[in-house]
């Protein structure tokens, strides 16, 4: 009986894997990861540059504001752009109408054409071919602004380093008083760059897959009467023990695969010319200095094997579930509506897993983190936060390990009748009859 | 020799099968009939073991029903038990291998067995791609494969033209007289009457008729006149036995309670211009809607 067991599981798994759809999608995830890695690289290919800047031409009719223009705008665009300004700028001394003409032969050019004005001190017009980026607008805006009050302190004989003083920017120092503690921002921060693509996604890109295949497979054997031949010859629980191993081989697999896929991508930006310091890779390299900057991957480093003995026993109970439903579902639709429970809890996990640090120091997000079905979701962002203890991970693990128990032995009863039962009606009443039994 | 002896089945409070009992012989083949819901699929899942009796025992040779047991029978179920995703070959490796056997016994077979049946061309197809007949073919030679030593069929001729109907009737001739024990079950009683010596008729799980096909019509006893001719039929039935005249296309069928009426009949007409006088025994099919019928009204 265990040889046709593991014939069942390898059969499974060859009839998911052996088909051109199941090929067909690992290009497509292989092109889309390497696709966005490279996401800087394609566009620069096709003409566009993330890093172009803004020309900006100003047009100085006072003789003495574009010093102090050009300068607030190079200082502010630098506080909005990570330290780099996003000006090239330009002392234009043609005519406007000149102006016009190179703005329309370029969109990347913005004419500032500054004048005097007897009340306002100046007066500024704005040309660009079109509509400008929000905060290209917020940046030239803030430092007309300001030089226009700059040029008014100025006259008010107020010398410059005086004026420097006034413009120059508070540093706003921070202090916890728990090391462990970030603020709101910078822990959902974290956890949508850090636990949010490499855990939680795939995760419940996973459980998606690992749900459909199983209720799919089921669903299959069971309408085409299939069953009936298969289930004579093998027991109803060496057919549920082969569709639940085969559908977390697959997961695991195609788990693998992605990981894989991850790192041929990050190869490609390197074959391709790509720097490692820019784009995705650059945010996932900071985040991870900043991981490193805080002890997090010490914490990291014992958290990540713990993490993934639970999501694999949510796996399992998730597959576990799955073929239970189908087997009391009578066509694929029925399964697709049973299905649809198992996802809304698998998103319940996902937003408080998303949001768990609008939850900072509540019990019931750390009561969350133990419910089974969604602890694997949850306990990754709370372990980051640093909310739960490998404690609060084991009482999870737990948890699930009965949860998988309870679901075996009463699954399988249902399992056994359900699989022969092809009438939708009493359904409910049939399932607690095979309970009971 | 497969034996059910004294088999109940409750669902819940409902008894699907009421104290059902029956043998089958080596090389015997056995006609299992009942309308629809009568308690047959019941019968054929508890052989198979898919399902616990709730009373009563089944064996195959003296052995209980286990999955060493059936590994050496064969089913072919009324609706199509085929995963149709799967090629030919790829769903002949898959129930041969459930049932026991190695791969290049399973392959041997298959190319056997399709060159029998005229189908080697679709050896690699995939079973959603051949026609109804083809599938059913398919779905045959699943339940062959092993050379079973009990053969389940239920309803085996649906979907085939009567060309391969006879293809199938040899086959399962040939695998009764190498000794495969057969059930055969259908709703079309002249496939039945062909094949089986022995029958039982299910009722709403309970046995109306059992035993060999040539007592049961013999003990039923009504017969059937079929006269080719110029007759009175108005004064043929008011001969006392007569139940009923019913003119055919060319001919006239008289039906009788028993053979003493015969005489009386051929006395009636016997000075008419007639060219066929025949005395025919009553067909399953009549016996069948009569027994049922009297089962519906009690």
């Amino acid at each position: 009986m265990k040889s046709k067991l593991w014939y069942l599981t390898g059969v499974s798994l060859k009839r998911k894997i052996k088909t051109k759809w199941f090929a067909i999608a690992n290009i497509l995830l292989l092109i889309a990861i390497i696709g966005i890695v490279n996401i800087d690289n394609i566009i620069n290919f096709f003409g566009g540059d993330f890093d172009e800047k803004n020309k900006l031409y100003i047009v100085d009719n006072t003789s003495y504001t574009y010093d102090t223009l050009a300068n607030l705008v190079t200082t502010t665009s630098e506080t909005y752009n990570d330290g780099e300004s996003n000006f090239e700028i330009k002392k234009y001394s043609k005519t406007k109408e000149e102006l016009k003409k190179e703005i329309e032969k370029d969109d990347k050019i913005i004419g500032l054409i500054v004048d005097k004005d007897e009340n306002n001190y100046l007066d500024v017009t704005l040309i660009s071919k079109e509509y400008i980026d929000n905060i290209d607008y917020q940046i030239l805006n803030t430092s007309i602004n300001n030089t226009k009050i700059n040029i008014a302190l100025s006259l008010s004989n107020i010398d410059k380093e005086e004026i420097n003083k006034i413009y120059s920017a508070i540093d706003i120092k921070r202090e916890y008083i728990d090391e462990n503690k970030k603020s709101e921002e910078e822990s959902q921060s974290m956890i949508m760059t850090t636990v949010f693509p490499f855990i939680i996604l795939p995760f419940f890109m996973l459980t998606t897959i690992l749900i459909q295949m199983i209720g799919a497979e089921v669903n299959d054997e069971k309408t085409t009467r299939g069953m009936e031949i298969i289930i004579s010859n093998v027991s109803a629980k060496t057919h549920f023990y082969s569709k639940v191993i085969a559908g977390n081989t697959f997961v695991i697999m195609q788990g693998l695969l992605l990981l894989i896929y991850s790192a041929i991508a990050i190869l490609s930006r390197k074959i391709f010319g790509g720097s490692l310091n820019s784009g995705v890779v650059l945010q996932v390299t900071s985040i991870a200095k900043d991981v490193m900057g805080n002890d997090i991957i010490n914490k990291l480093l014992y958290t990540i094997p713990i993490v993934l003995v639970l999501m694999l026993l949510t796996f399992v109970a998730y597959s576990l579930v799955a073929g239970i439903l189908a087997s009391v579902t009578t066509n694929t639709e029925d399964f697709q509506q049973l299905q649809t429970p198992i996802m809304i809890v698998l998103l319940i996990g996902y937003y408080f897993a998303v949001m768990a640090s609008n939850f900072e120091g509540s019990i019931f997000i750390r009561v969350m983190s133990y419910i089974p079905f969604i602890s694997a979701i949850v306990s990754p962002s709370l372990l980051v936060l640093g909310e739960i203890g490998l404690m609060d991970v084991g009482i999870s693990i737990i948890l699930m390990i009965l949860t998988i128990y309870l679901l075996t032995k009463y699954g399988l009863k249902i399992y056994k009748v359900g699989i022969l039962n092809y009438s939708s009606t009493g359904l409910w009443k049939k399932m607690l009859k095979a309970l009971k039994n | 020799m497969l034996k059910v002896e004294n088999v109940t089945k409750y669902y819940g409070d409902f008894k699907a099968v009421d104290n059902l009992s029956f043998t089958v012989n080596k090389g015997e083949i056995f006609g299992l009939l009942g309308v629809n819901g009568a308690g047959k699929t019941t019968t054929f899942r508890m052989i198979m073991g898919l399902l616990d009796v709730t009373d009563g025992n089944i064996t195959l040779d003296g052995k209980k029903i286990d999955y060493d047991v059936t590994d050496k029978i064969g089913f072919l179920t009324e609706e199509r038990s085929l995963l149709t995703k799967l090629s030919v070959k790829e769903q002949a490796l898959f129930y041969g291998t459930l049932k026991g056997m190695n791969k290049n016994k399973i392959l041997q077979k298959l190319d056997d067995l399709l060159e029998e049946f005229g189908i080697s061309q679709y050896k690699n197809k995939k079973i959603k791609e051949l026609s109804k007949g083809n599938q059913q073919k398919v779905q045959f030679i699943m339940a062959i494969i092993n050379d079973p030593s009990l053969l389940i069929l239920d309803e085996p001729f649906s979907g085939l033209d009567p060309f391969n109907i006879e293809l199938f009737k040899n086959k399962i001739t040939e695998l009764s007289n190498s000794g495969s024990m057969i059930i055969f079950s259908s709703h079309r009683m002249e496939h039945v009457e062909l094949f089986c010596k022995k029958l039982l008729i299910l009722q709403n799980g309970k046995t109306v008729l059992q035993g060999e096909l040539d007592k049961i019509k013999e003990k039923y006893g009504k017969k059937n006149i079929l006269i080719k001719g110029d007759i009175d039929t108005k004064k043929i039935e008011k001969i006392e036995g007569v139940i009923k005249v019913t003119e055919l296309a060319n001919e006239y069928e008289i039906k009788i309670n028993d053979k003493t009426v015969v005489d009386d009949v051929f006395k009636a007409v016997k000075n008419n211009k007639i060219t066929k006088f025949l005395v025919e025994e009553p067909s399953l099919n009549e016996i069948f809607v009569s027994k049922v019928g009297e089962n519906y009204e009690k």
